[in-house]
């Protein structure tokens, strides 16, 4: 059964381009162009993976209460920001709220689709009993590939998408400065310099609660970041 | 001529001058009363003298060159005033009696008050003082004089003249003493003018005083009031100065601001200006991101449009097109990333943690960016420390590096050099090129302020690299200046970050 893909945005062209490319690529999808039709969508009929945009028509941060209420309604249900806000402040908000992950309008296709398939694969595996696992482990550090599921000294850390494939790029060649080029090639974004510093430093951020004494991604100025071992 | 406030005022209180002026006016009005009364006063003796002789011819029967005896000293001497002298003749001019003495018996003056204590001196230099060392004598002249030979004809007659010493004045007034039709003898009366001289000096003195006093009061009080409306002007006029800053940021007016004059109205104005500045500025620098926020959808559109046609069945040359608008799309991108970067950068610098780092670890990376170009690194053996934040500062390096690279000509190596300088760790990052152009002196350091005049290629150039650099300066208090190179050849930047003295955490 294909799966279902809900988008909620208020712009006409930009749903109904993001409906015809999801549905192409084999995925089932439901539009909503505001956040009352949304939820009244929502109650009928859970989808498997929504796409939120936080300001809807008239309410500003409209996305952000769907968030919440798709939240309450499923604790596992995978749900991307989907914005033209590109401020700290509300990709933080967003991801608070229970967000998987935060793309800015300017993302192309593939690397939403990738996201979007991701999203999924992880969904499928957390539902199945742990069967055949594909890790990365590095010191301290785990990173389960199928569930995009990092922990440090055991204990998880809780990453969006993003986030993961950042780690992952670094991790996986340890010593190896990835410059920030690449590690935009990685993570599926195209972002400035500022952003990649900022996901950066909330990485360290998301270790340095589990281990206070983190400091295993380290900056090579002028250069990009490196994975110590 | 530039007329200090103050000295205007000054000038304006020269009109207080105008009292003493007054004053003196006034006063010489009352001394010739005074001089009218003392005539009156001295005739009026004159007159009683010679009634009280009124034909009583026998009491005039007196030889020259003896003194008054009996009824008529008693009629001199009773009818005489103080210090006046009184003196008859008769009609061949002979002295028939003398009384009276012209100078002033008892120097019985009452103690001067402070004001004309503190007057006097000033007094002495305008005013003659009566003295009362002159030669009295009645000289010959005056007795066949024309006062007494006025009187003599009948007629009474007064005459102002000098002691022949010219020392006094003295006053003579005449009055005929009558025997039935026939005038016998004239009495003379004098008097010095020397009391009324008193009276005049002592309301000179006191005019004189009292018109100094508010004269200088009212001088004092004026300049007073002058230098503060002058220094409140000066302080509104710095601080209006200082309102914007070599890199053009606003600040605020404080100056007289609750004043509730036209000098706390004009700086209510200038902060309300300087606000309305401050918006604006602020609304400038807001600009790229929001513009960058509003292109955002309008791309999506495009982009999204794209992806999708890519999946659909298209003739061969659709590819080329499609090729173009890629193209198109991808230039937009970069221009909106470089947009968003200074606004993300704003935001980022607000809350990010500051830790205290050695600045040389950064600066060696420097060329690490730019592969193939040649750079000349410099910095010194002992740590430099700083306090804020490293991958900041490496960011600051970058935009200065690739603005060295883009503006360098020749194949000198750019020159980064980082060294302690008092309290600053100074950067400076050199390139030969052309100069700064004049015209953009201080504003390089603004949002979306390019000098870049030649066709810069795909890469789009937004004049925020050096707002960026501005930015992270600043996150560090420290502050970016462009120059160009002292012997013209090309451009340096310098960074000013105060070094971290290693106190505190």
């Amino acid at each position: 059964m294909a799966r279902t893909v809900a988008i909620v945005e208020d712009d006409a062209a930009i749903r109904a381009n993001y409906a015809d490319m999801l549905k192409k690529h084999g995925y089932q999808v439901s539009a909503y162009g505001d956040r009352k039709s949304a939820t009244a969508g929502f109650r009928t009929r859970l989808p498997d993976l929504a796409l939120l945009d936080i300001g809807l028509g008239e309410e500003p941060d409209g996305g952000f209460t769907l968030c919440r209420e798709l939240r309450a309604m499923s604790a596992a249900l995978p749900i991307i920001f989907l914005t033209a806000r590109d401020s700290d402040f509300d990709l933080v908000s967003g991801l608070r709220m229970g967000a998987d992950d935060y793309l800015t309008k300017d993302a192309s296709m593939p690397q939403l689709l990738a996201r979007i398939s991701a999203l999924f694969r992880r969904a499928d595996l957390l539902r199945e009993p742990p069967a055949a696992e594909e890790v990365l482990e590095r010191g301290a550090l785990r990173l389960d590939m199928k569930r995009f599921h990092a922990s440090w000294r055991e204990a998880p850390v809780d990453l969006t998408l993003t986030e993961f494939w950042l780690v992952h790029s670094l991790a996986r060649y340890p010593g190896h400065v990835k410059d920030r080029d690449s590690l935009m090639r990685d993570a599926h974004i195209v972002v400035d310099d500022s952003t990649i510093t900022s996901h950066v430093k909330r990485i360290r951020r998301k270790f340095q609660a589990v281990d206070s004494g983190f400091n295993a991604v380290e900056s090579v100025y002028g250069l990009g970041y490196r994975w110590n071992a | 001529m530039r007329l200090s406030l103050r000295a205007q005022v000054v000038l304006v209180a020269l009109v207080l001058a105008v009292i003493p002026l007054v004053g003196y006016v006034h006063v010489k009005q009352m001394e010739k009363l005074l001089r009218e009364g003392q005539e009156q006063a001295l005739l009026a003796t004159a007159r009683a003298i010679a009634t009280a002789l009124h034909d009583r011819p026998q009491l005039l029967e007196l030889r020259a060159g003896e003194p008054a005896s009996g009824e008529m000293a008693l009629i001199l001497r009773s009818l005489a005033r103080a210090e006046s002298r009184i003196w008859i003749v008769d009609r061949d001019q002979r002295l028939l009696a003398l009384a009276g003495d012209l100078k002033k018996r008892s120097a019985s003056d009452e103690p001067p008050d402070l004001l004309t204590r503190v007057v006097h001196p000033v007094a002495a230099l305008v005013l003659d003082r009566p003295s009362e060392d002159f030669d009295d004598s009645l000289p010959e002249s005056e007795i066949g004089g024309a006062v007494a030979a006025s009187a003599l004809q009948g007629v009474p007659a007064r005459r102002w003249r000098q002691s022949p010493d010219s020392r006094a004045v003295i006053l003579s007034a005449s009055h005929p003493v009558w025997s039935g039709d026939d005038v016998v003898a004239a009495v003379v009366a004098e008097e010095t003018t020397n009391a009324t001289r008193s009276a005049y000096n002592r309301a000179m003195e006191q005019v004189i005083g009292l018109t100094l006093i508010a004269f200088v009061a009212g001088a004092l009080a004026l300049l007073l009031f002058a230098s503060r409306i002058s220094s409140r002007l000066v302080r509104l006029r710095d601080e209006a100065e200082a309102a914007i800053d070599s890199q053009g940021r606003v600040r605020k007016v404080l100056a007289g601001s609750s004043a509730r004059d036209e000098i706390g109205d004009l700086s209510r104005s200038f902060s309300t200006v300087l606000a309305r500045l401050g918006e604006y500025n602020r609304y400038l620098e807001a600009m790229a991101g929001r513009l960058s926020h509003e292109l955002r959808t309008p791309i999506a559109v495009v982009r999204s449009s794209l992806d999708n046609l890519r999946l659909q069945l298209l003739p061969a040359e659709a590819g080329v097109y499609l090729a173009r608008a890629n193209d198109g799309l991808k230039r937009l991108d970069t221009i909106l990333t470089r947009m968003s970067e200074a606004t993300r950068l704003e935001s980022l610098v607000r809350e990010h943690p500051r830790e205290r780092y050695d600045v040389r670890d950064v600066v060696r990376g420097a060329p690490l960016a730019h592969p193939g170009k040649k750079f000349e690194i410099d910095v010194p053996s002992e740590p430099v420390w700083l306090r804020g934040a490293p991958e900041l500062y490496g960011q600051m390096l970058d935009k200065l590096a690739a603005n060295a690279v883009d503006f360098a000509t020749g194949d000198e190596p750019i020159r980064i050099r980082l060294e302690p300088r008092g309290e600053d760790a100074v950067l400076t990052v050199s390139n030969r090129g052309p100069r700064l152009p004049q015209a953009m002196a201080g504003k390089l350091f603004e949002s979306m302020v390019s000098v870049r005049s030649r066709e810069g290629g795909a890469e789009p150039h937004l004049g925020l690299g050096l707002y960026i650099v501005r930015l992270i300066a600043e996150f560090h208090d420290g502050s970016a200046q462009a120059l160009d190179r002292e012997d013209g050849s090309g451009v340096v930047v310098k960074v000013l970050t105060p070094l971290d003295s290693g106190t505190g955490t």
